[in-house]
């Protein structure tokens, strides 16, 4: 023991007599010593930015406080995502300042990455170039999609050096649906889907709610169609064999067995065709081969749901018809979406729900099998120097088969831009941080008609350089040329970008930096079947491997992409809603298929295909295809990570090392759908961090639900019935406001955006896996999964629970020191001085939602930087709860005030509806009646959680509305619902 | 079954079962408070050892914070609130002899009622320490008390544990003060018969005690003014700490049956720990005539009586959460019953309905190592009701997405032990510093001395 030790024991001990001994450490704060002129203390601006955290390219606002972003919030402007963001994007901040970030230029010396001045950095780079100049084909540079000027730069640079055409690595690149749509419309790319159009959606496969193309945009949409609005509600039918996040938000889950989606897809075309939905013969020929009764045999999907399927989708005008989520993408993918094309074109879709012109940036990734070219390059040992963009990590991301790590290794000079160390960087021999996005100048265009315009939204944080900048001088100095002058005449990115913009701006610059963008109606291409179609083949996808092997599902994961959000902290805690599994990867089994393995939940399984074998953990769910097993891409970890007492797995744990080299033959994709792998039972067991106890409500009534027909009656009825007020006291009088919200579970997905939204706005801490895993995670908003019926196909439904605010609340009585009291404003307020820590609070809340600080939790820098001004952090020992943003209601009440009226509905959204993609949550004024929260809480479908219990919560929620019927016609037979 | 006593009868005179003298009784008396043997020493040292190991976990505990527990959420409360109850329990049974019993003149309680009594101060100074152990931020427990301070915050007063506050200060006071007051005429023999600075420190506790029939008389009306000022307070201390259940919401606490549920279970398990300690005492200070078998034996009978008592109540508990029909309770009482800690509902009805039964024959109830056997099982089992109270209800409560298991760590346990450790240190000193059976009232049960020329020389 040391003496500092020492002292801090002493002074611990006497605390039980001395009451200051315990209190936090003051700390220094060093004002800015020549102040911002612009930067008024206290007083948050707001710059317009591109998230890039995925190709979505959703709008961003960055919330700056003091020079310092504190919280991103979707750009209502924005075409893309009108305000919304996924909790990727919300965890984008720890990104920013994440503590792992290289501080500078590194240099490989060894084994190890030692700094090196930026000097020293870009003449090493220079004089590389310099040698690889003259020398054909021996540059490559590999980045992410670049769909905005820092793309056409890159091009140009990489021309300028002789080096091969740039490689834009996406792993999700969505290929198939360009091959197909090369097939079927002669138009090579991916379409705008107008998800808020239809009446039925169908999908194959496409986990639009999760990853799939534009998540957050597929949310909005999504939620506008299906979520139940004056009797109206759309029908979503999915089908894929494991009930992805997706899957539990259609109306009919479709369960095939894994590969059969074109065949599936095809019977279902054939069934419309048969159904008389259109008279074309070309069509007729496309399906000639398939036969339903077949197609129902090997997918195990039984005829009559076939039939119902092509019936229902044939009568919804209009509907969408999607399919090729990453997990379903192997060698049948191409024919899948030909016949999904078919669909479309069939019941008219395309032009309307289906809409080429605004296509997606996703036309412009390379094909996976030019990736996989340059990498047999590199193998070959053709590459010499090789560029690599920030967020590309082809070690972790290309599958195993490929041998990526090997190739590089044989690179002699890799140069990486990124700004945090991964699998990639581990190989690099010179790494130049790029700035992270939210600190660099730059442009996105996530489809056609839509240029987000990308700010510095504050100081880099560390000694990064924006990579354009860095490119444009070594790119000079290699090829010997001065500003001004060359192809490359530009002294910075930020320059070329102005100019890049000026016919576009026409002098708005300031005026678009504030908007966002640029964006404008494209026209819709009109396109036309290709006059000759051809037979689709419907046979089941080609599975490599035993034939008793199970197939392997490999899916993006929701919350980490293709692995470039796994450092998020936040991300990490918050748990897959599907698995509520938090931390750790698994791989999901199905019940039957682990009871003949012998496997339990948490037993390690050595998962072995002809190309890799990983070990994970078994998550043992009864709904996955008997057939088939479940990993999610994207888990890795960061040595922050290791900070939190995070111990990883020592192997690989991504799916990714299962998965063949070899393209798909024909869309040129990687096939992911491509192997069958073997279970083995190691012995060791790594139990999961599982955040919800049980999936069942144990008739409970938590998450409710309604069936269309009876919404529909309740709605024409008008309002909902109220329990009397049981209490012996008078209710509670509100002189002012009472806050309130609702939330309709009808309309959330489960993405888990607002459980992140609210971490980064509340501070809330993140306190690792065997913490998460003891209930002591500090979330003040959590999501629950909440199934139903029959196991192996639950009906789910998923609640966002938080403090409901109740005013007979059950917290407040029992706090001996008015630490929980009741405001005014109808809030539950939370002192957290004033709390002594006796937890009677967390005990009495029939909730659960309260949380308490078991520990001091750290939050290393530059990670403190990101904490929120506005929110107290609270200290070791005592409670808090979700608090309805309560700065945020200042602020609002505040804004009124400075406007000489009272605070209008819509004034004050909180963290987690600001972000609701599918815009669930409500918050408002319940004294006003004609505000949307007071109108939704009377609703008929409105319920309190546990209200027999008689705390009169102040949050309510709205019942699920389920389809008990998918038939158009009246009198059909009931769903799985 | 008859003691075996191989010491020699403390009666001069060989009379037969003869009762002891005056002189017998101060000599016995003070001879306990004689300098210690060895193994008086080991059971310090070894007391002293856990003590501190319960010191260090709890410094450890306040440094780092209460995760070192291993509370979570639901159980928010878990094994340093059981062990607060359980310790107020313990507290009970030294009230109920010394005051309740004084008051129905239940002769027999003389020669028990100071250890009980001197249980009942350590055992609330025990309980005393878990709000604070217990409290996130123990620092400020004093929040807890209604001081006048600039901000005008007074705890609130709805809160159970603002009225555990004033139940358990105010029965430690009360207890207290009838400790000393009882103990004041034994001090003075003390002083008379101690020597150097103990007898300063001997005659300055005895506050000036001369034996005077003023004396007396105002010493016996205190004396059961005080008795009657602690008997309401029998009732109200473990009904208010059962308030902190019962006052909540939470399925399996929600119960009116919790205020003469935790009494009964409190004078039940107080008896026990009586028995604990006297046992052992009589053994080691040779007290066998004056805690004689009926002493025992009336024992007994009160740990009989209470644990069907409590029989009842467990068969009224799970009676009223079955006939409820209410949902919550139903599940949490059936959880209870078949859940992860079924064991420990099991350990309690065998300890606690079941190993007193034994207690029905008379050969049990005076036969010391069945009666320690039982002890030790009853408070067992009454350390596990609170248990089963607190963790398996907190544990499948309202809400199944937060339900969880409680797993103890070797903090909170070693503070447990700790807390017996710190009850056990107070015992022992005490009854090398103060005379652990009442001279003055053992003395009222026994024959006046007659005129005999061997009583020439003692005061």
């Amino acid at each position: 023991m040391n003496r500092r030790d020492f002292f801090k024991i002493v002074a611990t001990t006497g605390a039980t007599a001395a009451a200051a001994g315990c209190q936090q450490a003051t700390e220094q704060i060093l004002p800015l010593v020549v102040p911002n002129e612009t930067l008024v203390p206290g007083v948050a601006s707001y710059f317009a930015t591109v998230c890039r955290e995925c190709p979505s390219g959703c709008g961003v606002l960055a919330r700056n406080r003091d020079g310092r972003v504190v919280k991103l919030e979707g750009n209502p402007d924005h075409p893309v995502n009108r305000g919304s963001l996924c909790a990727r994007g919300q965890a984008a901040l720890q990104g920013l300042y994440h503590p792992d970030r290289f501080a500078g230029p590194q240099r490989r010396e060894g084994d190890a990455l030692k700094p090196l001045t930026w000097d020293d950095a870009l003449k090493l780079f220079g004089d590389k170039l310099g040698a690889v100049k003259g020398k054909k084909q021996a540059l490559a540079v590999v980045t992410q999609l670049e769909s905005g000027s820092l793309g056409v730069l890159l091009d140009r640079w990489t021309q300028a050096l002789g080096g091969r055409p740039r490689v834009t690595l996406e792993p999700f690149g969505y290929e198939a649906i360009r091959a197909a749509n090369r097939v079927t419309f002669g138009r090579d790319a991916v379409p705008y889907h107008a998800f808020e159009d239809a009446e039925v959606i169908l999908s194959f496969g496409a986990d639009f709610l999760e990853t799939w193309v534009s998540n957050v945009h597929a949310a909005r949409g999504f939620a506008r169609m299906h979520t139940f609005r004056d009797g109206k509600a759309g029908t979503f039918i999915h089908v894929e064999p494991r009930q992805s996040l997706t899957a539990s938000n259609a109306d009919e889950w479709v369960r095939n067995a894994p590969g059969t989606e074109a065949a599936v897809a095809l019977a279902v075309l054939r069934l419309m065709l048969e159904g008389g939905a259109v008279a074309d013969k070309r069509y007729a020929e496309v399906v000639a081969g398939v036969d339903p009764k077949k197609v129902a045999e090997e997918s195990g999907v039984p005829l009559e749901t076939l039939q119902r399927v092509a019936r229902t989708f044939a009568g919804a005008r209009p509907g969408l018809a999607v399919g090729g989520g990453v997990a379903v993408t192997g060698s049948q993918a191409t024919q899948l979406q030909v016949a999904v094309n078919m669909i479309n074109a069939v019941a008219g879709n395309v032009g309307k729900t289906v809409r080429f012109g605004p296509d997606h940036a996703y036309g412009r990734v390379t094909p996976y099998a030019e990736v996989a070219r340059l990498v047999q390059a590199m193998a070959a040992g053709e590459i010499e120097v090789l560029v690599l963009g920030t967020a590309v990590n082809p070690v972790f991301t290309l599958p195993g088969g490929l041998k990526a790590a090997e190739a590089i290794g044989k690179v002699p000079f890799v140069v990486s831009f990124a700004n945090l160390p991964d699998e990639t960087t581990a190989l690099a021999h010179l790494v130049l941080p790029d700035t992270h996005w939210l600190e660099s100048w730059g442009d996105y265009a996530p489809h056609e008609g839509v240029m987000g315009l990308m700010q510095p939204t504050m100081k880099p944080v560390r000694e990064g350089r924006p990579m354009g900048d860095v490119l444009l001088t070594v790119g000079r100095a290699a090829l010997g040329t001065e500003e001004g002058k060359g192809p490359l005449p530009w002294p910075t990115f930020e320059q070329y970008l102005r100019a890049a913009w000026e016919p576009l701006v026409k002098g708005q610059w300031e005026e678009t930096l504030q908007h966002g963008g640029v964006w404008r109606d494209t026209p819709p291409a009109a396109v036309t079947v290709s006059p000759k179609l051809e037979r689709v083949d419907a046979a089941p996808a080609r599975l490599e491997g035993p034939g008793d092997g199970f197939a392997l599902l490999a899916y993006p994961s929701l919350r980490f992409y293709d692995g470039r959000s796994a450092t998020r902290a936040w991300l990490q805690e918050v748990p897959d809603p599907m698995t509520q599994v938090d931390w750790d990867p698994w791989v999901e089994i199905n019940t039957q298929a682990a009871a003949r393995l012998g496997v339990r939940q948490g037993d390690v399984v050595r998962v072995s295909s002809p190309h890799g074998a990983i070990e994970l953990p078994a998550y043992v769910s009864a709904s996955i295809h008997p057939g088939a097993v479940a990993i999610p891409i994207g888990h890795h970890y960061a040595p922050y990570h290791l900070r939190l007492k995070y111990v990883p797995a020592s192997g690989p744990t991504n799916p990714m090392a299962l998965l063949p080299g070899a393209a798909d033959a024909v869309s040129g994709a990687p096939a992911f759908l491509s192997v069958k792998v073997t279970l083995a039972k190691t012995g060791a067991r790594r139990p999961l961090a599982v955040l919800q106890a049980t999936h069942d409500q144990d008739h409970r009534e938590i998450a409710q639900h309604v069936d269309l027909a009876t919404a529909r009656e309740q709605a024409l009825r008008g309002s909902r019935a109220e329990h009397p007020n049981l209490s012996m006291y008078a209710p509670q009088q509100y002189k002012g406001y009472r806050w309130g919200m609702s939330v309709d579970v009808d309309a959330c997905i489960g993405c888990q955006a607002c459980a992140v939204a609210c971490q980064a706005e509340n501070n809330v801490p993140v306190v690792g896996k065997a913490e998460a895993a003891y209930g002591r995670q500090v979330h003040w908003l959590r999501l629950e999964r909440w199934a139903e019926g029959d196991p192996a196909h639950p009906h789910n439904m998923f609640l966002p629970m938080f403090c409901q605010h109740c005013e007979v609340a059950p917290c407040e009585p029992v706090c001996p020191v008015f630490a929980a009291y009741r405001t005014e404003e109808g809030l539950n307020g939370q002192v957290y001085n004033r709390c002594v820590g006796t937890r009677y609070c967390g005990n009495n809340c029939p909730y659960h939602v309260r949380r308490f600080n078991w520990w001091n939790y750290e939050v290393p820098a530059p990670l403190d930087l990101q904490l929120n001004p506005d929110v107290t952090v609270r200290q070791l020992g005592v409670m808090e709860k979700c608090t309805m943003c309560i700065q945020r209601i200042v602020a609002g009440k505040d804004h009124a005030r400075d406007e000489k009226r009272a605070v209008r509905d819509g004034d004050i959204l909180t963290a987690c509806q600001q972000t609701c993609p599918t815009q669930a949550i409500t918050f408002g004024n319940l004294k006003d009646e004609a505000s949307t929260v007071s109108k939704l809480a009377h609703a008929p479908r409105a319920y309190h959680v546990l209200e027999e219990i008689g705390t009169r919560p102040g949050v309510t929620y709205l019942r699920k509305v389920v389809r008990a019927a998918h038939e158009p016609a009246p009198g059909a037979g009931k769903g799985h619902a | 079954m008859r003691d075996p006593d191989p010491r020699p009868q403390p009666i001069a005179g060989g009379a037969p079962a003869a009762e002891p003298t005056f002189a017998d009784v101060n000599r016995d008396v003070l001879a306990t408070l004689g300098p210690p043997g060895n193994i008086y020493f080991a059971w310090m040292a070894v007391v002293g050892l856990i003590l501190t190991c319960g010191i260090l976990a709890w410094t450890y505990q306040i440094f780092y914070g209460m995760g070192a527990a291993g509370k979570r959420t639901p159980q928010m409360w878990a094994m340093y609130i059981t062990t607060f109850v359980f310790w107020i329990g313990i507290g009970h049974a030294g009230t109920l002899i010394s005051a309740v019993l004084y008051l129905f003149r239940a002769r027999w309680r003389t020669s028990i009622y100071r250890a009980a009594e001197a249980m009942t101060i350590f055992a609330v100074l025990t309980a005393g320490l878990f709000p604070l152990i217990h409290a996130g931020r123990m620092w400020f427990a004093y929040f807890l008390l209604p001081y006048p301070n600039q901000r005008y915050l007074w705890p609130n007063f709805k809160s159970p544990l603002v009225w555990d506050v004033f139940a358990i200060s105010t029965y430690l006071s009360i207890s207290a003060v009838f400790f000393i007051v009882g103990l004041v005429p034994d001090i003075a023999a003390l002083r008379d018969a101690s020597t150097g600075w103990k007898r300063r420190v001997y005659g300055m506790l005895s506050l000036g005690w001369e034996g005077s029939d003023r004396q007396w008389r105002h010493y016996r009306r205190a004396y059961g003014l005080f008795a009657a000022l602690a008997t309401p307070l029998v009732l109200s201390v473990h009904s208010v700490v059962s308030w902190d259940f019962a006052m909540a919401l939470v399925p399996g606490w929600h119960s009116t049956l919790f205020a003469p549920f935790f009494v009964d279970g409190a004078i039940f398990s107080g008896f026990a720990m009586v028995l604990v300690l006297v046992l052992p005492m009589r053994h080691f200070f040779h007290l066998h005539a004056y805690i004689r078998e009926r002493h025992l034996d009336m024992m007994a009978k009160l740990i009989l009586v209470t644990g069907l008592v409590l029989t009842y109540f467990y068969i009224c508990e799970l009676f009223t959460s079955w006939y409820s029909g209410d949902h919550f309770e139903k599940a949490s009482l059936f959880w209870r019953l078949t859940g992860t800690y079924s064991w420990a509902l099991a350990t309690m009805y065998f300890c606690n309905c079941i190993s007193p039964l034994i207690l029905f024959w008379k050969r049990a109830r005076t036969n010391t190592l069945v009666l320690y056997v039982v002890s030790i099982l009853v408070l067992i089992g009454m350390w596990f009701e609170r248990f089963n109270i607190i963790v398996p209800s907190l544990g499948h409560d309202f809400y199944p997405a937060t339900w969880g298991i409680y797993v103890p760590t070797i903090t909170d346990s070693t503070i447990i032990v700790g807390s017996f450790a710190w009850f056990f240190l107070l015992f022992l000193g005490f009854i090398k510093v103060m005379p652990s059976l009442s001279i003055v009232e053992v003395k009222e049960t026994i024959p006046a001395p007659m005129k005999d020329p061997r009583h020439v020389g003692h005061h």
